[in-house]
């Protein structure tokens, strides 16, 4: 891909990821932030696009636009006064700091990458991701599958409450 | 439903301005979640004042009035207050009044319960077919009605000593062929909805009532019969000779909407049998006793009650002897059977709460007169 | 892949579309600069198909079809004042809604509220951009079609949340919250229902299935009826339509997360409703029925109709659920989608992917003894869902479906029945 149309495009997509994810910071409402999130989900998918990895960008869709946002915005749905601004928390400190060090381990990796373009665009048809996800990367794509089944059945575990814990011995 | 999550509860307005509602009738629900955890019923946005106006009006005017109350069944409505009234003055019916007066009482059971089996599919979901369905079979009726007395909805056919006019030419024949064409309108709705999966899961064991709740709250007609309790004025207290007429009583099972639902089905067949009878044996004879208009009844208290389609109808009239009534009382079945509402809807879902305000077959003009 | 060239070149064989836009593309490439031609291209094939497919399907069959059909059904009329017959009741309706005052409610999120029709509308659009409407009439043959399809149809979800909470109301929060649980439950079986499909055809690409269906003269429905059945079920919920219109249930909930809207942006909501049906009948006609291809008729019929009625049949199934069937329970739909759909969806995904490793194996991949798979798969079907169903403790009820008659009335009358009474 060479021309204009690239380069306007990679601009417009970064002005529009870096907009939104700002929006998601300057946001008082945690409703409005969240699909400031998702805007810059959909900007992450147009970069893939760019990319030629149209299978990734479709995974980012599905899964963060289709499924992850849908789960948060059922959380903040779910949280008492979700509509209160989220200027004011106990736990801003923390949260600080927490950035600070990612925003360190970031520059470094920037800073440390070896930013050298390269010629030949890899293959990333379906069909190699496929084959390289249940070939030589088959351990961490089980163990990922395994760790996400634990969430879930972490996840359950912890919304139960004490009564039904008791229901269910009884049964 | 058993929530894990805890959500604060809040209240919903299922009504006055909701598509089921069936008028302006108001359930103010608390819910958690979808779950029903109390219901309020607020009424009277629809009170008219029917009960001090009639105390100003002669016996023969309040007659319209009763159209009025429950808008869907005016010849119950009618034959309920004339009953009380001749009770009142001691005035006898011929015997060709009494038939064509059983006659327009069961049709106008027959074209109200197609509403309210129309209006309760509606509630369950059933996008408008079964209430078209039913319009369909309502709207002969209610030509029938037209070509006797002119009128449609609100009839005002009764009168005191009998009915206002005598049965037209083209009566019979209508009638007949109405008839015979209403058990397969029947068949029909029971094909199309009772061997249907989703309409049982939705009303079975949805909106269950006790027999004990529902004779302590005095509930009666389809809702009191849905509980298996047998009872039936034209059975219990005979009145416009159906003492003569050969029908059962369908009564339910466990009490719940599915139970009403098929009691009103088997109503109808029960009513187009009681017609079929009253057709045959149709007395010759004068329609109605001269009665005077500015009627004086004697120093006294009556009480008439029929069973309207949706249950027992009375109306309680106190004499002093003037050409009004001295007191004039309207025991509304909806109103009554209304009173079982918080029972059969908390604990549901909100889709629970609106499918047994239907099986209910409420009418707000009567509830809030 | 070399495609089989069943029409000619010449730009009036009006059996492939395609002939006469290159016409149109190669001649505006000779005039404008290098490059944006690409974006005309694009364009222009929204707009054909928008013109040749889902402008009339919204308007005759969405709009003016779904309401005489139903008007049948429900022994009535339906439209028919305006123009012939009635036809131009959707155009006289449209007209109406965008004259209309478009309400806002006071303390709503006004931005929300008036974006969230633009989100559902755009969606729907970019949906039939891997649509194939012929061997060479597709927009974007893109090798992951089939992904890109699911991840677009994922997006109005947010859009209607976005509806139900910029409205602050109660009824469209209810519908919203209703809908993204809806949505989320009934994507899972989808997903594995078209995942059986991508296992038999080997390919994620729309072009591609259709190929393989046209090549074996077999369509995946009856190949695998189960996964058909589930991708009707779920598709069936995810379009909010009878029997699981849920998140609309007027009779609940008045008009879910459309309940503040007027004007045209509810009208947006309306059409795009049926814009999404139609793009879901279509993916439906292409993935299971056999898409523009029928049995080699296509050689004579121009493929791009042969699609397009298989889309509007396919469609009338909703029309005629939705005139049929009274609606379930949201906690009886959630049940179903995690209980019985999804179960049953894993089970059909393993015997697919035991019969794909059969095939590949023991019958070297020979695509024709794919027809061994039907009885099969069909046997399998039924036995999964009666099995399925009965493990869940389902079993026909036989509780009497007409009252009880009783000759006298008396007080309550036990079930065992009493003096008088008649059993129906």
């Amino acid at each position: 891909m060479n021309g204009a149309g690239p380069v306007i495009g990679f601009w417009a997509l970064a002005a529009l990821t870096l907009v939104a994810a700002g929006g998601v910071m300057v946001s008082r409402n945690l409703f409005h932030a969240v699909l400031f999130l998702i805007v810059s989900f959909v900007g992450i998918a147009g970069f893939f696009v760019l990319l030629s990895a149209e299978f990734l960008a479709m995974a980012q869709i599905v899964i963060y636009v289709g499924a992850i946002s849908v789960l948060i915005l059922f959380a903040v749905l779910l949280t008492p006064r979700a509509g209160r601004d989220n200027g004011e928390t106990a736990v801003f400190p923390a949260a600080a700091l927490l950035a600070v060090a990612l925003a360190a381990v970031f520059l470094f990796v920037i800073y440390d990458a070896d930013w050298a373009t390269i010629t030949s665009s890899p293959d990333v048809s379906v069909q190699a991701i496929g084959d390289a996800l249940l070939d030589i990367w088959v351990v961490p794509f089980e163990i990922a599958s395994v760790l996400l089944t634990a969430a879930l059945v972490g996840a359950i575990m912890l919304v139960r409450t004490p009564e039904e814990e008791a229901e269910d011995a009884l049964a | 439903m058993t929530s894990t999550i805890k959500t604060e509860p809040f209240v919903i307005n299922i009504g006055p301005q909701h598509p089921s509602t069936h008028g302006v009738f108001r359930i103010k629900a608390t819910v958690d979640g979808e779950r029903v955890i109390d219901a309020e019923m607020v009424m009277g946005y629809l009170h008219r004042s029917m009960e001090k106006l009639a105390e100003e009006r002669t016996y023969t005017q309040n007659i319209p009035f009763t159209d009025r109350t429950d808008y869907l069944s005016s010849m119950s409505n009618n034959l309920g207050y004339c009953l009380a009234v001749e009770k009142l003055a001691g005035i006898g019916v011929p015997d060709r009044g009494n038939a064509i007066r059983v006659i327009m009482a069961e049709f106008q059971r027959l074209a109200s319960h197609c509403m309210a089996v129309g209006a309760f599919t509606n509630d369950t979901g059933a996008w408008q077919t079964p209430v078209m369905w039913a319009f369909r079979e309502r709207e002969k009726i209610l030509d029938l009605f037209e070509m006797t007395c002119g009128a449609r909805l609100t009839c005002n056919y009764m009168r005191i000593g009998g009915v206002a006019f005598d049965l037209p030419k083209e009566f019979m024949p209508g009638a007949r062929k109405l008839v015979q064409s209403l058990p397969g309108f029947i068949d029909e709705m029971e094909g199309l909805l009772v061997e249907n999966e989703i309409f049982l899961v939705r009303t079975r064991k949805v909106g269950v009532l006790s027999p004990e709740m529902a004779i302590n709250a005095s509930l009666s007609g389809p809702v009191l019969r849905g509980c298996g309790v047998a009872w039936d004025i034209r059975k219990a207290d005979p009145y416009c000779g159906y003492e003569q007429y050969d029908f059962d009583i369908p009564i339910g099972y466990q009490g719940d909407s599915f139970d009403r639902f098929i009691v009103r089905l088997e109503e109808m067949r029960q009513s187009v049998r009681i017609i079929e009878q009253a057709l045959d044996a149709l007395p010759g004879g004068p329609h109605s006793t001269q009665v005077p208009l500015a009627l004086r009844p004697p120093r006294g208290e009556a009480y008439g009650r029929v069973e309207g389609p949706r249950g027992e109808l009375g109306y309680y009239i106190v004499s002093d002897e003037g050409p009004s009534p001295y007191r004039f009382h309207i025991r509304p079945p909806s109103f009554i059977n209304l009173s079982a509402l918080k029972e059969m809807t908390v604990g549901g879902s909100v889709a629970d709460a609106v499918v047994v305000l239907g099986s209910i077959d409420i009418v707000v003009g009567e509830i809030d007169r | 892949m070399p495609l089989p060239i069943l029409a000619t070149n010449n730009w009036y064989d009006f059996r492939d579309l395609s002939n006469f836009s290159r016409l149109i593309l190669e001649n505006l490439d000779k005039i404008l600069p290098h490059g944006i031609v690409y974006v005309v291209a694009v364009l222009l094939g929204f707009v054909a198909s928008f013109l040749i497919f889902v402008l009339p399907s919204q308007l005759i069959v969405g709009v003016y079809g779904e309401r005489k059909l139903i008007g049948r059904i429900q022994s009535r009329y339906g439209p028919n004042r305006v123009g012939p017959f009635g036809l131009l009741q959707p155009i006289a309706d449209a007209v109406k809604l965008m004259q209309k005052e478009s309400l806002m409610p006071l303390r709503g999120d006004v931005i929300v509220m008036n974006i969230a029709p633009l989100i559902f509308v755009a969606p729907c659009v970019l949906l039939f951009a891997v649509i194939p409407f012929g061997p060479r009439m597709i927009i974007g043959n893109i090798p992951s079609a089939l992904i890109y399809f699911i991840a677009v149809s994922g997006l109005p979800v947010l859009a209607a949340f976005m509806a139900g909470w910029g409205s602050d109301n109660k009824y469209s929060l209810f519908g919203a919250m209703r809908i993204v649980a809806m949505s989320i439950s009934y994507e899972v079986p989808l997903v594995l229902a078209l995942l059986g499909v991508v296992l038999f055809t080997g390919t994620l690409s729309l072009q591609g299935m259709v190929f393989w269906q046209r090549d074996l003269n077999i369509w995946i429905a009856f190949a695998q009826p189960l996964s058909f059945a589930i991708y009707f079920i779920a598709v069936g919920a995810e379009l909010n339509r009878t029997p699981t219109d849920i998140a609309e249930a007027e009779s609940e909930i008045v008009a879910g997360y459309l309940t503040e809207y007027s004007g045209m942006k509810w009208g947006l909501f309306y059409g795009m409703d049926i814009g999404y049906a139609l793009a879901a009948s279509a993916f439906a006609a292409t993935v299971f029925l056999g898409g523009w291809s029928f049995f080699g008729l296509d050689k004579w019929v121009p493929p791009w109709l042969i699609i397009v009625t298989k889309t509007q049949l396919f469609y009338m199934i909703f029309i005629w659920t939705r005139g049929t069937l009274p609606r379930l329970r949201v906690d009886q739909l959630m049940a179903f989608a995690w209980k019985f759909m999804l179960p049953i969806a894993i089970a059909n995904l393993f015997v697919l992917a035991t019969e794909r490793m059969m095939w590949v194996r023991a019958f070297d991949a020979d695509l024709k003894f794919v027809w061994v798979f039907v009885p099969i798969n069909l046997l399998f079907t039924a036995g999964v869902v009666f099995a399925w169903a009965r493990f869940l403790g389902y079993r026909p009820e036989n509780t009497p479906r007409k009252a009880r008659l009783v000759n006298q009335a008396g007080g309550f009358i036990p079930l065992g029945g009493a003096k008088g009474e008649t059993r129906p």
